[in-house]
């Protein structure tokens, strides 16, 4: 019994690892940069295309080649916000009407991304395989990847937390969130942060589908998923709060696991029965302000 | 001023003219046969769509259209066919709303079935509303029999006659028990309930029977739970993300069983034997089946397949989807119109020479003559293991265990 139970929660915690990571950058693009993107699941599918193929065709380690995912899809975040978003921003009357242009644009985006990903890619799935063998855990099996995979997605982020939390430009971020016009006026280059929060997302998806493609087969359109549990975990988190996210990602990634334990065929179903109760009973979310 | 006017009303009347006479002579001559189809050229179905019958009938049209077309004497001449493709976005209403346009907007000769059997579902009654042949591709369902349209002909086999060979051959081995997971679809449902009753009618014990939701992230807890009942055949109903997931965990994982069987995804030479490897797919059991022994006329589809593009096609339908648009030719041919009931009435009746040998339709309209029903992969070949005269090599039981991965 201590086994089975050990065995659901690790899995669960596994599965949860790679959901906080991915909501962590929608977070941080809706929280800080008020931009609802839609596209987010676009990026982990670059991230995990630009990590298969430089595993299929250079032979590159899928874990070294995040230090390459990363600032590709970094970059193509930054200038995204430099180039469209700024200018929605500064075309905006209100940042209502910002939030809500720019989540039009972002649907735009996501179809843009998502064909260009067809035209070079085509629409089958693609995989490998990567550190695929069992690890004993006290008496329950694990998949090497998947472990290394939490590791990772761990590690990611609490050193993403720590940049927030303690570095100069982390500091310029959280202000940003708070007030905008008074860190504007306080020297705060706002729009360079604000770039800078929307290429982090962008960054932290990428990683996160760098290490999705480990474990998961990919596809052009794979993003969308991935997105809606972002959605669902940003919320249950607490919009803009980053240890919320991540918290609850793993809470997400738990009950997925229980109920799949019960019945499978309630899994899904169970995570909408929890974003509903959530919104009813705590709207905020848990680490909500 | 006056001129002016004159000449802009002379240049509308040319115009005018000009259009309708246009018009006129396209509605006269008929230059081309157009055969529509709704289909998921993106979303998770597309996956399907190009690992299964999606590129089938893009190389028929093209093989028509380098022999000049089709002779259809109504018109004393060979018609070149032109395919019109819509995105479902593998979404059934959005195949639904499509469908319905390509037959009444766009007035295509034909229509070609969409991707997966629930949307086969769906779209086969639309095409018997208006009469509109259907051919069954890719999907198949018991439900569908019970429909009954006239216009429809089921190509694909499934459950139906699938369950009882999985269970032949399951009885030939001497498997004692199985666990049955599938998918929370048509497909997944009526696989998985069709499975169950034939097992325990030959006294294969079914130690657990649940269900799954599509896209699930996570299958591990229902492999685990199977290789702690110790049951000797593990089967799958599942579409290529589950079918993938599957065998990716239970590799990962190190769960072996005797027998290990999924309908959709084994079939693919390209996702699924080349993902894993062949050394790695040894054994593993799928939905089917046929191979480039089955009839001469697979060899050489085969060939023609990786001629046109570079990778072989799959081993389930493949053949199946080829052979009914061979017999679908003939048909109009035969006919010598485009008229809708009188080809779909020599399709019902008539036999033809195709790829995979005669091919007919029984009087439900179904194809029955399959040249497999379950495949297993052996060496890199996907071979056809029912207990039968269809057989291409006997079954390998069992399963090797998956191979130790380098660390």
């Amino acid at each position: 019994m201590i086994v089975r139970i050990l065995d659901v929660v690790i899995a669960g915690l596994l599965l949860g690892g790679i959901y906080a990571m991915i909501a962590v950058g929608l977070s941080l693009q809706y929280g800080v940069a008020r931009v609802l993107n839609i596209a987010h699941g676009e990026f982990i599918m670059l991230g995990a295309f630009i990590t298969w193929w430089l595993y299929t065709i250079v032979g590159i380690n899928p874990l070294v080649s995040l230090v390459i995912c990363g600032p590709i899809v970094f970059t193509i975040g930054f200038i995204l916000y430099r180039t469209l978003f700024t200018r929605l921003r500064a075309s905006s009357p209100s940042s209502a009407a910002f939030e809500g242009s720019s989540m039009l644009a972002c649907f735009g985006l996501l179809f843009i991304i998502q064909n260009v990903a067809i035209l070079i890619w085509g629409a089958d799935m693609k995989g490998y395989s990567y550190l695929a063998f069992p690890v004993n855990f006290g008496g329950a099996k694990f998949a090497a990847n998947r472990l290394v995979t939490l590791g990772f997605a761990m590690v990611i982020g609490v050193v993403f937390y720590l940049f927030l939390a303690r570095a100069r430009l982390g500091k310029a971020i959280r202000a940003a969130a708070q007030a905008p016009a008074t860190a504007g006026l306080m020297g705060v280059n706002i729009n360079q942060v604000l770039a800078l929060c929307f290429g982090l997302g962008a960054l932290m998806a990428g990683l996160g589908g760098s290490l999705l493609s480990i474990s998961y087969k990919i596809y052009p359109t794979m993003g969308l998923e991935y997105t809606i549990i972002a959605l669902i975990v940003i919320v249950l988190g607490g919009l803009g709060s980053i240890p919320g996210s991540f918290i609850g990602g793993f809470i997400l990634g738990l009950v997925g696991s229980i109920v799949t334990y019960i019945e499978p065929g309630l899994a899904l179903v169970a995570y909408y029965v929890m974003f509903m109760l959530l919104l009813l009973v705590r709207p905020k979310g848990i680490l909500g302000k | 001023m006056k001129n002016r006017g004159v000449l802009h009303l002379f240049v509308f009347g040319v115009l005018m003219v000009f259009l309708v006479g246009v018009c006129a002579t396209h509605s006269l001559a008929k230059d081309k046969i157009r055969i529509g189809q709704a289909i998921s050229l993106s979303g998770p179905n597309a996956i399907g769509v190009s690992i299964s019958g999606g590129r089938i009938y893009v190389m028929w049209v093209e093989e028509i259209n380098k022999n000049g077309g089709i002779y259809v004497k109504e018109y004393g001449k060979k018609l070149p066919v032109e395919l019109i493709r819509y995105d479902d976005k593998t979404d059934i209403g959005t195949m639904t709303k499509l469908l319905e346009k390509l037959i009444l907007e766009d007035k295509v000769d034909f229509v070609f079935p969409p991707w997966a059997t629930a949307w086969l579902y769906a779209a086969a009654p639309i095409a018997n509303k208006y009469k509109y042949i259907l051919i069954g591709g890719p999907g198949g369902a018991l439900k569908l029999k019970e429909l009954s349209l006239p216009y429809f002909f089921q190509v694909l086999n499934f459950s139906e006659t699938q369950a009882p060979a999985l269970t032949g051959i399951f009885k030939e081995v001497g498997v004692k028990s199985a666990a049955v997971i599938y998918r929370g679809d048509l497909h997944g449902v009526e696989y998985g309930e069709a499975m169950v009753p034939y097992f325990e009618k030959k006294g294969i014990e079914v130690k657990m029977k649940k269900s799954y939701p599509p896209g699930i992230k996570d299958l591990s807890p229902l492999l685990k739970e199977a290789e702690s009942l110790d049951v000797d055949a593990f089967c799958a109903a599942s579409y290529p993300d589950g079918g993938m997931l599957l065998t990716g965990q239970s590799l990962e994982l190190g769960i072996n069983f005797n027998a290990f069987f999924i309908t959709v995804t084994p079939f693919s030479p390209n996702l699924y034997r080349d993902t894993f490897g062949t050394n790695t797919v040894e054994g593993v059991m799928g939905g089917g089946a046929w191979n480039a022994k089955s009839s001469p006329g697979a060899k050489a589809f085969v060939d023609k397949f990786v001629a046109r593009f570079g990778m072989e096609p799959d081993y389930w339908g493949g053949l199946y989807y080829w052979s009914s648009l061979q017999h679908f030719q003939q048909a109009i041919e035969k006919a010598g119109t485009l008229d809708q009931k009188k080809i779909r009435d020599i399709m019902a009746t008539e036999k033809f020479e195709t790829a995979l040998g005669p091919f007919w339709y029984d009087k439900n309209r179904y194809f029955v003559n399959h040249p497999g029903e379950i495949g297993q992969w052996q060496k890199g070949v996907f071979e056809v293991i029912d207990p039968g005269e269809k057989r291409t090599a006997p079954p390998l039981y069992p399963k090797p265990a998956w191979p130790k991965p380098k660390k």
